[in-house]
């Protein structure tokens, strides 16, 4: 048994030893070189054929203040093809945001984006001390998602025993890892929770009778209380993984044995913090929107990224010997997308589906809540004289519609509460539509 | 044509309660009273002596109600009663939405409240029959 034990140590620490630590010297003057390339890449597209067309290049890393932000609604008014910036015929994959409020974002890979990122997941399994001789259960959704995909192919790349379950089906989770004897697996951390009260029930000591030594945990926001449960009910190592499908999907900062902060694959993506109100660079160290460009991607390139997603970067060198910066954990969001079991939803998606039901108007209210680890939404209606018929049978046919509705949407089952008028508080301006509750 | 009030309610303590301290305040006698749920909601519907002050005096508590036409047919207290008005309906292909019923004089009569998409044709076929429906004066002043 190998539980909890960090095999890092020594000589085979590193999956790329001389990019992993290199001097910021040499990173630095490696990105200068690299955003120079994205730029003239990224001016094949049509987006930023236009966007940069008095900017050639820059002469030192300070100097990409001068380009302009790129951001989702960017990608959304160039769909489908705006941002490519490489013949059709040279693109081997796309993925895509799973919203359907206007148009999804949509990303395009290159042969070589996909060897780069497998190559990010790879170094990041690695740098946790997984190895050839693990055997890796992938729990995250395949397809258009890229939680999925993206591990697959960066632990076939490092030489691991691949099971590429997906997601649900506790039971099956369980048995595949006893009978194969699991060491690794990704997963969503509410759904890590949830299928722990599974062994119980199916008799099994995950101590005894399974093999699991290390976690991967990411797709949603967690706190570190949440890691430490993890790890202290399987007794395992769990590490925190940093990705959005816009950025290629999960590889783009991990944590190593240290756990202490992310680090960002800076031969990849060039970062900045931002004040998300002004858009100023700020002094590191502070708190603000995380901003990326990409170094390396030929299809698409991407120019300052606005991510939306607010962090700051960790001060100092990190033990493990690594250069990279330190991404300290995401601490919220600058828009007001919400993240359902790793599922994006933005409330627009919600209330447009609402909207098609008329009766319903500005009467109803998300509501996020934690149960039994997981969270779920529900939305509250309240049935006013316009939405009562006066039978049951017609309020649990728009109780089912807006449930077919919404899971059509946004891909996650709402549970609908039909309210009295007035369950609904009303405040005086701009009325609160989202309520998270799963913090409190 | 009789009317009942049908409300939408929340199923928890207190709402009940709520409805009828509202009926009671505006001097409102109940005579029937049926609960239908599924589970977190449901409908009551009542059989009142004014529904359209019942109905006003919901309104403007901020509840949702809506008055419903009904039929009220009597059939007599004893066994097969029901099952004689019943046999009428089906053999005339009538379905009932809902119905309810009530005592109105012990061993002797009963009142039985219905719902039915097709209002004078129920109607017809009822009298044609020779069963005895309630006018809104008799309704109202049971």
């Amino acid at each position: 048994m190998l539980n909890g034990k960090i095999l890092t140590k020594g000589k085979n620490m590193y999956w790329e030893e001389s990019i992993e630590t290199i001097s910021r010297k040499k990173l630095e003057e490696y990105q200068l070189e690299r955003i120079n390339f994205t730029i003239k890449q990224a001016k094949k597209s049509e987006f930023y054929k236009e966007k940069l067309k008095n900017i050639k290049e820059i002469n030192s890393l300070d100097d990409i203040k001068k380009l302009p932000f790129t951001t989702k609604q960017d990608l959304r008014n160039f769909f489908p093809y705006g941002f490519l910036s490489v013949d059709l015929k040279d693109v081997v994959r796309l993925h895509s945001s799973s919203g359907t409020t206007g148009n999804p974002t949509v990303i395009f890979h290159t042969k070589n984006d996909l060897e780069e990122w497998a190559n990010l997941i790879a170094r990041s399994m690695y740098m946790t001390g997984v190895r050839k001789n693990d055997v890796f259960q992938n729990m995250m959704g395949y397809g258009l998602f890229t939680g999925g995909l993206g591990f697959h192919y960066g632990a076939e790349k490092l030489g691991v025993m691949v099971i590429p379950i997906g997601p649900g089906n506790s039971k099956r989770q369980i048995w595949f890892m006893q009978k194969f004897q699991t060491t690794v697996i990704h997963i969503l951390p509410s759904y890590a929770l949830h299928l722990y009260s599974y062994f119980n029930e199916l008799n099994i000591d995950p101590e005894k009778e399974l093999n699991l030594r290390i976690a991967f945990i990411g797709a949603e926001p967690h706190s570190e209380e949440i890691r430490k449960k993890i790890e202290d009910l399987y007794n395992i190592k769990v590490y925190n993984s940093y990705g959005l499908s816009e950025m290629n999907g999960p590889g783009v900062a991990f944590e190593c044995e240290y756990q202490n902060g992310l680090h960002i694959w800076e031969d990849n993506y060039y970062v900045e913090i931002i004040n998300p109100e002004t858009g100023e660079v700020l002094p590191e160290g502070e708190e603000g929107e995380l901003v990326l460009t990409t170094l390396k991607r030929e299809a698409m390139p991407l120019i300052r990224y606005r991510t939306g997603d607010l962090t700051r970067i960790l001060n100092g060198e990190c033990k493990c010997g690594r250069t990279h910066k330190r991404l300290a954990r995401i601490k919220g969001r600058s828009d007001d997308m919400m993240i359902i079991n790793g599922v994006n939803i933005f409330p627009i998606q919600i209330e447009k589906t609402l909207m098609k039901i008329p009766e319903i108007g500005n009467n109803y209210l998300i509501e996020i809540h934690k149960e039994d680890y997981m969270d779920r939404l529900y939305i509250k209606v309240e049935v006013n004289e316009k939405l009562f018929t006066g039978t049951l049978e017609k309020l649990d046919t728009l109780r089912k519609k807006i449930t077919d509705e919404l899971r059509e949407e946004i891909g996650v089952t709402a549970r609908i509460k039909l309210v009295e008028p007035g369950s609904i508080p009303v405040g005086p301006g701009k009325a609160q539509r989202v309520i998270d509750l799963r913090n409190k | 044509m009789a009317h009942h009030i049908s409300i939408f309610i929340e199923n928890r303590p207190g709402r009940l309660e709520k409805i009828t301290k509202i009926l009671q305040e505006a001097n409102i006698n109940m005579r029937a009273i049926s609960i239908a749920s599924l589970g977190e909601f449901g409908i009551v519907k009542i059989l009142v002596n004014n529904p359209e002050k019942a109905y006003n005096q919901l309104k403007s508590n901020n509840i949702t109600a809506l008055l419903k036409k009904i039929i009220i047919v009597l059939v007599q207290d004893k066994p097969g009663g029901f099952y004689n008005l019943l046999q009428i309906l089906s053999e005339n292909k009538i379905n009932i939405e809902d119905s309810y019923g009530f005592i109105l004089q012990d061993k002797k009569e009963a009142a039985i409240v219905i719902e039915v998409e097709k209002y004078p044709q129920t109607e017809e076929v009822l009298l044609k029959n020779g069963f005895k429906l309630l006018s809104d004066e008799e309704i109202y002043s049971l």
